[in-house]
């Protein structure tokens, strides 16, 4: 076959359905990737015409541009957009369209998990901001501190509008992360070992699992915000033995975490960046590794300098402000290998470089301020102020936006195969950099000179006239940059010229195929021996067009790529990815429903869109497996290796490792809940006790063990296990019964005292698992008749022994917590 | 394996880290810090032995990892061990520094 008939057959088979069919059955990672990156930019255009208008309020003292009602969406919605509806969905949107073109495989490891994700962030994402246009955002700050967030101090939707999209969006998050995690583990080019990935891989590897581990308090804490609200469970009034400080707790678990999310993937793009600019190989790959790993890690240990000023004890207060200093290590470890990095090789001044330079000056400036918030007495006199606004500015926007223009210039003749037309982007730079500066500069002054943050008007008084003035005129300034830049880009995209693949000499294995790509990435999978197999071997690009890589011939219409060992990169089993569906976008339809039901305060039909949600997941499943024997495949080096459907270790058992993981997460930020509020909440131990659910605890127990082992006797080694399937069915229907009895039964009313609220919400979260362990039974039983499951094909079955075990688990715990408390009581 | 030498480190600081903050929040609850054992505070005397037991383990995890010396990521791995017992060394020292409860 030669390269036209290669690329023929492989384009036929990758295609997407056409006509507006195709826009909602998409799952191609280079589509969705681009649809993540374009909503996001959008996102940000409106986040940061909202700040304009902050600016255009503050300049004056005593303005009457906006009223304070008005000003509290404004500048809720600024924060909120941007953190959740720009940062991680652009970061998102760089890795989905990424990492399958520079690991070397055809596509994501969950193709319509890939789509879910981009429905449930439309969606999420325009609920949020078509409350703005209605009046009716959210408005207690993009950190929706109760009480002010609560149903005392904000009695409408816009707190439900936040809690609700948020979690929306956040779903999308938490897809796309596992997405990663997976795709990165599995997904690679024979011979990419761990130490051969590109290094924008180890990045985005840490930031999604930061993500699997950091947004599950936050979701936690939204669904506690939002069940308090729309039920009265007292779990942050303290009146009732609630606490709002665990509220800030859950929300900076999250929050802090989140801000190296953010920063990680930009520095991914940094660390590839450079090399090609300075026209080297990057220095100290090894430590850059160690660093990104140490600041996923210690990313988890400073969210309290958060709360420096809640009345925490001053040795906690101490743990975390070390840790806080001690975390400017390895970020500058990062910056001093890039330095190196320059220093070693013989930079050229390309556009993308020029706004990498603006990304040292305005994130270093960011990070040094960041040392000095970490020390509690200076952080307790600039807490609140316009200082911090200051700070978070430069971090976010030094170590994210300007990375990430960096990154849209390098990577634009890589999505559009075209060149720049004018220089418009110098001159954008010039103006977000001085623009930014002249904004955010002036601000750490304003803040020192006492100005709080979030006030809509401040007294002439006061002093602050001229630098909020010139922070203002900073600010329009900077918005003339990135419209420039927007059009710069614009331009780019349909008047440029054609640009010759690979134009800025780059080694990574994105540049060897054709631009803008074709829905395939690689007509044949490369197989790589070092960390820049382009720079190290020129034709690599040719070879791989002309069918020299692996899997070159296009076999059967499967969408084909390469599954590897995760730590030596050797190939594993062939992966048959599905192709177009409208099972994402039904499903995540089915989520919005939910989710505007409980927004309208309709409870009782909210739950029917769960059924839907469930009936959608059950078809989807349906789609995978295969009846019938595969066998080992040719894969085009002579070898041959099992297909997914009889292979071990696949990307749907790990993708339900990771999705378990996250779980247990939130589970044990929910343990955690109850342990703060026992010790810290007023009002505890609750007059209302529990007597000790012993009897219901052995059932439990004894259900759940019942599940797991006859879960394990069904695997299909011996005889087809139907009778096995049935037992582990009963089990598991015991625990969920026995789960299902105890708020009826045993537990106090959850509207009384957060004892009852914690407790109620326990049993939930293992009667919810204990429902999705039974339902995947039943589906394997229904598989098991079908001829979907059998000897040679146990996947199917090792996934779900997995979530019956995670169920039997938390069951156990839940009920052994309950225990406890009940004697503690 | 190579993934979970590189985190054995810092997930022992991690797990130190929490462990320290749970039994200095419990025993602030609980009213430790008027008990003793023996000439010592309980509560401090408590929080010391589970940071010198920690920053002992991560010592002797990066010994260990330092055994490996094959490749980037074993020396990325011996590097992290030492970071996480630096880490759990340091942030422990208002331990020693600051009263518990104020």
């Amino acid at each position: 076959m030669n390269a036209i008939g290669r690329h023929r057959g492989l384009a036929r088979i990758w295609a997407g359905e056409p006509g507006l069919r195709g826009v909602f059955s998409a799952v191609s990672h280079t589509d969705i990737g681009k649809r993540f990156i374009i909503a996001s930019a959008i996102f940000f255009a409106i986040a940061g015409v909202l700040a304009m208008l902050i600016r255009a309020q503050l300049a004056t003292s005593h303005s009457a541009f906006v009223g304070p009602e008005a000003y509290a969406q404004i500048f809720t919605m600024h924060g909120s957009i941007m953190m959740f509806l720009f940062a991680i969905p652009m970061l998102e949107g760089v890795a989905i369209y990424l990492l399958p073109k520079l690991l070397g495989s055809r596509d994501l490891a969950f193709p319509r998990l890939t789509a879910l994700g981009w429905w449930c962030y439309l969606f999420g994402g325009s609920i949020m901001v078509g409350s703005l246009l209605v009046g009716l955002a959210p408005n207690a700050g993009w950190f929706l501190y109760p009480p002010l967030s609560g149903p005392e101090y904000t009695p409408g939707v816009n707190s439900d509008v936040w809690l609700l999209g948020v979690t929306f969006v956040e779903i999308s998050a938490m897809c796309a992360a596992i997405e990663i995690v997976v795709t990165i583990l599995k997904f690679r080019a024979k011979g990419m070992r761990l130490d051969r990935m590109p290094i924008y891989a180890w990045y985005i590897l840490a930031t999604a699992g930061m993500m699997i581990f950091g947004f599950p308090p936050l979701i936690l804490g939204s669904i506690l915000l939002e069940i308090e609200r729309a039920f009265g469970w007292p779990f942050f009034d303290p009146e009732l033995g609630g606490s709002p400080l665990l509220w800030q707790h859950l929300f900076w678990l999250f929050g802090h975490p989140e801000v190296y999310i953010i920063f990680l993937p930009a520095a991914g793009a940094i660390s590839t960046i450079i090399p090609v600019m300075a026209r080297t190989k990057l220095i100290g790959y090894g430590a850059i590794v160690a660093s990104v790993m140490a600041l996923a890690f210690l990313s988890f240990g400073l969210w309290v300098h958060h709360m420096f000023t809640t009345g925490i004890p001053h040795m906690a207060l101490g743990f975390f402000s070390a840790a806080s200093v001690l975390v400017a290590i390895p970020t500058s470890i990062q910056i001093f290998a890039w330095l190196g990095t320059l220093w070693a090789g013989r930079p050229k001044l390309e556009l993308p470089m020029l706004y990498l330079l603006g990304f040292f000056f305005v994130f270093i400036l960011g990070g040094l301020t960041g040392v000095m918030l970490a020390i509690v007495p200076f952080n307790q006199q600039a807490h609140d102020t316009a200082f911090v606004t200051a700070h978070l500015h430069y971090v976010l926007a030094g170590g994210f936006v300007f990375p990430m223009l960096a990154a849209a210039y390098y990577w634009m003749p890589h999505v559009t195969g075209r060149l720049r037309v004018m220089r418009i982007g110098e001159a954008a730079f010039w103006l977000i950099f001085i623009g930014f500066n002249i904004t955010f500069f002036g601000m750490h002054l304003t803040g020192l000179l006492g100005m709080p943050r979030r006030v809509y008007t401040y007294p002439a008084e006061a002093g602050w006239d001229w630098l909020n003035l010139v922070s203002s005129i900073g600010g329009f300034l900077q918005a003339f940059g990135f419209a420039l830049f927007a059009l710069d880009i614009a331009l780019q995209a349909w008047l440029g010229r054609p640009a010759r693949r690979n134009p800025w000499g780059a080694g990574t294995l994105e540049w060897t195929m054709m631009t803008p790509p074709p829905a395939y990435n690689f007509a044949s999978l490369p197989e790589v021996e070092c960390r820049e197999p382009l720079g190290a071997r020129g034709t690599l690009a040719a070879d791989l067009a002309r069918g020299e890589g692996l899997l070159a011939a296009p076999r059967n219409g499967w969408r084909e790529t390469l599954a590897v060992d995760i730590a030596s990169g050797k190939p594993d089993h062939v992966a048959i990815l599905p192709g177009p569906s409208l099972l994402p976008v039904a499903a995540a339809a089915s989520f919005g429903g939910f989710f505007a039901m409980m927004l309208l305060s309709l409870y009782w039909i909210a739950p029917l869109f769960l059924v839907a949600v469930t009936v959608v997941i059950w078809l989807w499943a349906s789609t995978n497996g295969s009846r019938e024997p595969v066998g080992p495949l040719e894969i085009g080096d002579g070898t041959t290796v099992p297909s997914h459907y009889e292979a071990q270790g696949t990307v749907g058992y790990w993708g339900s490792v990771f999705a378990l993981c996250a779980s247990g997460t939130l589970f044990g930020s929910l343990i955690f809940g109850f342990a703060y509020l026992w010790t810290v909440a007023p009002h505890w131990p609750p007059q209302t006790g529990l007597d000790a659910p012993l009897f219901e605890t052995g059932l439990i127990v004894a259900g759940a063990l019942a599940a797991a082992i006859f879960v394990r006797l069904a695997l299909p080694r011996t005889g087809n296990g139907e009778g096995r399937l049935y037992l582990a069915i009963a089990g598991m229907g015991l625990t969920l019964l026995v789960l299902a009895s105890l708020p009826v039964l045993r537990l106090p009313a959850p509207t009384d005292h957060a004892f009852g609220a914690v407790s109620t919400t326990l049993v939930a979260y293992g009667l919810f698992h204990a429902m999705v362990a039974t339902l995947i039974l039943a589906f394997m039983m229904v598989r098991k008749r079908q001829g979907f499951v059998a000897h040679g094909r146990p996947q199917e079955m090792r996934v779900a022994t997995l979530w019956v075990d995670y169920a039997a688990g938390t069951a156990i715990v839940v009920a052994l917590v309950l225990v406890l408390a009940a004697w503690g009581v | 394996m190579p993934l979970l030498r590189l985190s054995a480190g810092l997930t022992l600081w991690a797990i130190g880290f929490c462990a320290i903050y749970a039994v200095h929040g419990l025993g602030c609850a609980l009213g430790w810090p008027n008990e003793t054992v023996g000439p010592f505070e309980l509560h401090r005397a408590s929080m010391i032995a589970l940071w010198a037991c920690f920053t002992l383990a991560g010592i002797w995890l990066a010994l260990v990892l330092g055994r490996y010396r094959g490749s980037a990521m074993d020396r990325a791995s011996m590097l992290l061990a030492w970071a996480g017992a630096g880490t759990t060394l340091v942030s422990g020292l208002p331990i020693v520094l600051v009263p518990a409860c104020l």
